[in-house]
């Protein structure tokens, strides 16, 4: 909360404009993501600031421009805020208020006067939500705090231990662990009178909530606000919580957003908490679910330029673990691996540009959105589903002339196969803070070869490939949740000699983590795509099953349930070279 | 009321709609209940709270009658018999109200005072009766429907000032974004367009990537002319029409207008805004005239509208854009200052219903006296002479209905602080006289709602005699299935 104040802006070079990204977030579980991004960002300005940070982070070469906007407050007070649209269910917000602010006590609303009413009054209030030691850790701070890990005296270490345990203990809320201050623009809160959240489980609860216009209307405003204020808008970078309802309200928000910012590309990562992966109850449970998951393929997908499904049944169980220890129940901790891949993809699209005339490079493969998207979704198949993988940490450069370890990408997309061998697949490679052997951050020439070699090396290669470089690395802020292995260090290389099974380590130990994620448009993908489209078909296209009835209650008629199922359907073909697959031999 | 919802946020509001949509309800009955409150807000613009009472009390008097002994299948057969009696007793009851191309401008504001009064104190409400009143005569068409859309509501925060205006033009929620732009013009062409003046690299080269960077520069080279060939396009209309004179030009887009664009246009005098929200464009044609534009070939004088003042006006980091006297305005702007949120919120909720009680009255072609005469003398029609047409225990159903009608002038002096026994007996005194009298709630004395201008809506008045006995039977009968199931359970 300490970043209030515009950062001094470093001078923007003649041949790269700055292109802002507006975000979205709809959902809990994207909120949830959103609250350890937008956490990234903030450890980033502060470090920028402090003489006693790694020289990384100094340095960094990203334009913090394009994720935030310079403004004041009605007292003149300027600040610097995420240029943010989050959208939730009402009383998510937890011990925040929507404008941003900490919000009343009951004694503050108390003596709140009514000046349109002289009559009687009712007062009804509910017990607001406790502050837990964190946020209140955040108001207590000194003007001019360090945001460093680490602290200098040992009393202060002690009190971020607490703050590091009471967050692994109890985090109710995204709000609970954010240290961000938000725009009073940025929160939305949907009212709700009879939808019972708790139950919002599937396309068709949030009919209602869709339905109201006003409601629509004020999430369209919101975004507005951003957008208007743009000189050259890169795109919007969308984050839903597509496990239940709230796919329906991203999907009606698209498709305003499609409408009114024609031209202006949308990166929609679909995100999914494991927990939500539960198994089903009966088998309308499972048929409910199956055509949940095709409906909002097919609708999220016709409104937005590239999507990307995160969200792994088990974090725990996945191939991240030798490295991670995730608590699945805890949304606190799935939500920070999706948020540190999203961060990484971010990359590229704020990275400055160091000019031609420079000899040593800042960084490489600066691309904006719209680049990004036709990379993917033009160059190879017209398929916009994309796979993200993720190396968390990324693995370190040995000495001499070695490949870069390709195997330490693991998916964060489920239901994909284990295909790696696809000729017309399409890639886009971001490495950003990784180290070579020592412990030096290795340079971005270093970096370069040794991907190129990988790739060289490859029985198959894509058909084509793009690379991203960046010498700083994921920072790892104080609320960031304790999951780190023990053999991986302060700067997350991996340790060679470790005590084992000791406790997992948090922000308190690890300072920053070397990043690689990768979007890939390959066949991978074809299995997720596929089970969705023949889902749609199996329960809702057939006549008289008990899916068409589910899909009819959720207000789809037969013609759009055609449409929705033709759109999957050309999907599937997208992979399918012409004329290679006919279903049809009439 | 007061009520602050789960995150410590606090929610004021007089606005029975409003309190229903921010409760989080968790009973079945009192969510079908809730539901329809809401929708009889959303087709007629108010009588939630009505509503909500009136299901209220229908159920509490049918309670009453199934201790007794009666089955609920009565009491339905009751409420039917007496909701047609009282809808046709409406028609008998109602006031007509003569709307023409001159509609009677007292009676509309007899209407929008006794609406705003139920939400906001005597003094604020009385000066937004006017306002009210003059949004909707504005934007009526002869021979359209009225569309309160057309009526944009905006609210800005001020430290001091408790202050509603009638803006009859538009406000928009932002302004230039060029320092060299007139932050005040007079004599204004209002050009509304939907054009992108901003470069897109996707324009022309989707599906292609340069091969070096003199080819880049060439096809940003070639793109940036297209943007600005546009920009070119309607400077020249500018200067066509202004050249030599005192007028102003101003462009007000719904797509984006980037720094260069800008420039060209802040060079030529112009005055630019980008981004205007769709709506707007249709508020901004049937306020100043013209046509919105979707292209800049062929554009002719006869596209552009008309606004005698634009200016800014800025607080904080938000900026508000005026465009006011223009010359037959369709669609205009309510503009409400407050010092806070809620105090904006409360406003917002009562103008929205003042509008609607005004738009219902031209519609309706009728009002109803209101203060609770409306009640009183259709209870005493039910009980006079419709109960006894009504053969057997039916009439007990006619009887819950009528009583149940009296809720409203019981909520009336309950609300007053006065004894509702007394009032009840008073007014009923009147009415048996042959008076029609509602309460004076300041003196809980019988009143002459036609001497007070008290006028209630036919249409929500209608709503209410309807929807309430529907949901009130669906109600007893879902009731009474699981009665018979529980009295089917055998101990075995």
């Amino acid at each position: 909360r300490q970043q209030l104040v515009a950062p001094p802006r470093s001078p923007r070079e003649a041949t790269g404009e700055m292109r802002e990204v507006v975000t979205v977030q709809v959902g809990g579980f994207a909120n949830f993501v959103g609250s350890h991004f937008w956490n990234f960002q903030d450890e980033l300005l502060g470090l920028a600031d402090d003489p006693a940070a790694d020289a990384a982070f100094r340095t960094a070469p990203l334009d913090m421009d394009v994720l935030y906007r310079t403004g004041e407050t009605l007292q003149g007070v300027s600040t610097y805020c995420p240029r943010l649209v989050s959208v939730g269910s009402r009383g998510s917000l937890g011990s925040l208020s929507s404008s941003g602010a900490p919000s009343l006590s009951s004694a503050a609303s108390d003596q709140l006067n009514v000046t349109t009413w002289s009559g009687n009054v009712t007062r009804s209030v509910e017990k607001p939500h406790g502050r837990n030691l964190f946020l209140q850790s955040l108001t207590e701070q000194e003007p001019n705090p360090s945001t460093s890990n680490g602290g200098n005296n040992s009393q202060k270490s002690v009190e971020d231990k607490d703050l590091v345990e009471c967050l692994e203990k109890d985090v109710n809320f995204w709000t609970d662990y954010t240290k961000v201050q938000y725009h009073p623009q940025s929160l939305y809160e949907m009212y709700g009178s009879w939808t019972d959240f708790d139950k919002f489980d599937n396309f068709g609860t949030a009919r209602e909530v869709v339905s109201e216009w006003s409601l629509m209307e004020e999430m369209n405003e919101k975004l507005r606000f951003f957008v208007e204020e743009c000189d050259h808008i890169q795109g919007i970078q969308f984050i839903v919580d597509d496990s239940g309802g709230f796919s329906s309200i991203a999907a009606t928000y698209l498709e305003n957003i499609a409408d009114d910012y024609t031209n202006t590309p949308v990166l929609l990562y679909c995100v999914r908490d494991p927990v939500t992966h539960g198994s089903s109850r009966n088998q309308r449970d499972t048929i409910t679910r199956s055509l949940h998951d095709a409906v909002s393929l097919s609708k999220l997908s016709s409104f937005c330029s590239l999507m990307v499904p995160i969200g792994l049944p088990s974090l725990s169980q996945s191939s991240l673990s030798p490295f991670l220890s995730i608590q699945d129940a805890k949304p606190f901790h799935s939500s920070a691996i999706s948020a540190a891949a999203i961060h990484s993809v971010t990359v590229p699209f704020r990275l400055q540009n160091a000019g031609p005339a420079s000899n040593i490079a800042h960084s490489s493969g600066n691309i904006d959105m719209r680049e990004l998207v036709h990379i993917i979704s033009d160059q190879g198949r017209q398929n916009m589903v994309t796979a993200l993988d993720v190396a968390m940490p990324a693995p370190s450069l040995k000495d001499g002339n070695d490949l870069w370890n390709m195997k330490s990408l693991r998916t964060l997309t489920p239901e994909i196969s284990d295909e790696e061998e696809d000729p017309y697949s399409v890639e886009s490679l971001v490495v950003h803070g990784v180290l070579r052997a020592g412990g030096h951050r290795a340079s971005i020439s270093q970096v370069k070869d040794s991907v190129y070699s990988a790739y060289e090396g490859r029985a198959t290669k894509p058909k084509f490939s793009h690379l991203s470089v960046s010498p700083c690395p994921l920072p790892i802020p104080l609320p960031f949740p304790s999951i780190f292995r023990s053999h991986i260090g302060q700067h997350g290389e991996i340790l060679s000699n470790h005590a084992e099974g000791t406790q997992p380590k948090g922000s308190l130990d690890v300072e920053s983590i070397p990043m690689a994620a990768r979007l890939r448009s390959s066949n991978a993908v074809l299995p997720f795509i596929e089970r969705r489209s023949l889902s749609l078909q199996k329960f809702g296209v057939a006549r008289g099953s008990l899916g068409t009835q589910i899909l009819r209650d959720w207000g789809f008629g037969r013609e759009e349930m055609e449409d929705m199922s033709e759109h999957l359907s050309k999907m599937v073909r997208a992979f399918h070279p012409e004329g290679g697959l006919t279903s049809d031999s009439d | 009321g007061g009520l602050v919802g789960g995150a410590g946020d606090i929610k004021l509001t007089k606005d029975g709609n409003t309190l229903l949509k921010e409760m989080q309800i968790q009973n079945p009955t009192a969510i079908m209940i809730a539901r329809t409150a809401v929708a009889q807000d959303d087709t007629s613009g108010d009588g939630t709270t009505s509503t909500v009472l009136f299901i209220g009390e229908l159920m509490k008097m049918s309670e009453r009658c199934i201790e007794e002994g009666t089955h609920p299948r009565f009491l339905v057969d009751g409420f039917e018999v007496a909701k047609k009696a009282t809808l046709e007793f409406l028609e008998t009851f109602k006031t007509p109200v003569v709307i023409g191309d001159q509609p009677d401008r007292e009676i509309l504001k007899m209407v929008a005072r006794t609406t705003l009064r139920t939400k906001l104190y005597e003094g604020l409400a009385d000066q937004l009766t006017d306002i009210v009143v003059n949004a909707v005569l504005c934007i009526r068409q002869s021979d359209q429907p009225i569309d309160l859309f057309m009526v944009e509501i905006m609210h800005m925060r001020h430290k001091f000032d408790v202050d509603t205006r009638l803006i009859e033009g538009l406000v928009l929620d932002h302004g230039s974004r060029h320092p060299d732009m007139k932050r005040r013009a007079e004599n204004c062409y209002i050009l509304t367009a939907n054009v992108s003046l901003e470069y897109e690299k996707s324009e022309i080269n989707a599906g292609f990537f340069y091969s070096n960077a003199e080819q880049r520069e060439k096809m940003v080279t070639a793109e940036r002319r297209q943007v600005d060939e546009r920009v070119q396009k309607i400077i020249e209309l500018k200067n066509k029409v202004c050249a030599g004179t005192d007028k102003n030009f101003v462009v007000i887009n719904q797509k984006g207008i980037d720094p260069p664009s800008l420039d060209l246009l802040a060079r030529a005098g112009i005055i630019a805004l980008r981004r205007a929200k769709r709506r707007n464009m249709e508020r901004l044609v049937l306020a100043c005239g013209g046509e919105a534009i979707n292209s800049v070939e062929g554009m002719t004088e006869d596209c552009l509208g008309w606004a005698g003042l634009v200016y800014e006006h800025v607080l904080g980091e938000e900026k508000y854009t005026f465009v006011e006297n223009v010359k037959n305005p369709h669609s205009c702007t309510i503009l409400i200052k407050g010092p806070n949120d809620h105090t904006i919120a409360q406003i917002k909720d009562a103008v929205r219903d003042g509008l609607r009680s005004v738009k219902n009255t031209v519609e309706d072609e009728a009002v109803v006296l209101g203060a609770g005469a409306f009640e009183m003398a259709a209870r005493k029609h039910l009980i006079d002479n419709v109960k006894k047409t009504v053969k057997g225990r039916a009439q007990l159903g006619v009887g819950a209905f009528a009583d149940a009608l009296l809720v409203i002038p019981k909520t009336l002096a309950e609300n007053s602080g006065l004894d509702t026994q007394d009032v009840i007996v008073s007014l009923e005194n009147e009415h048996d006289r042959g008076l029609v009298v509602g309460l004076n709630h300041n003196t809980g004395e019988p009143v002459d709602p036609e001497m007070e201008g008290i006028y209630d809506n036919y249409s929500v008045k209608r709503q209410i005699v309807n929807s309430g006995p529907i949901i009130a039977s669906q109600l007893l009968l879902v009731d009474e299935v699981i009665r018979a199931g529980r009295n089917m359970r055998k101990p075995t």
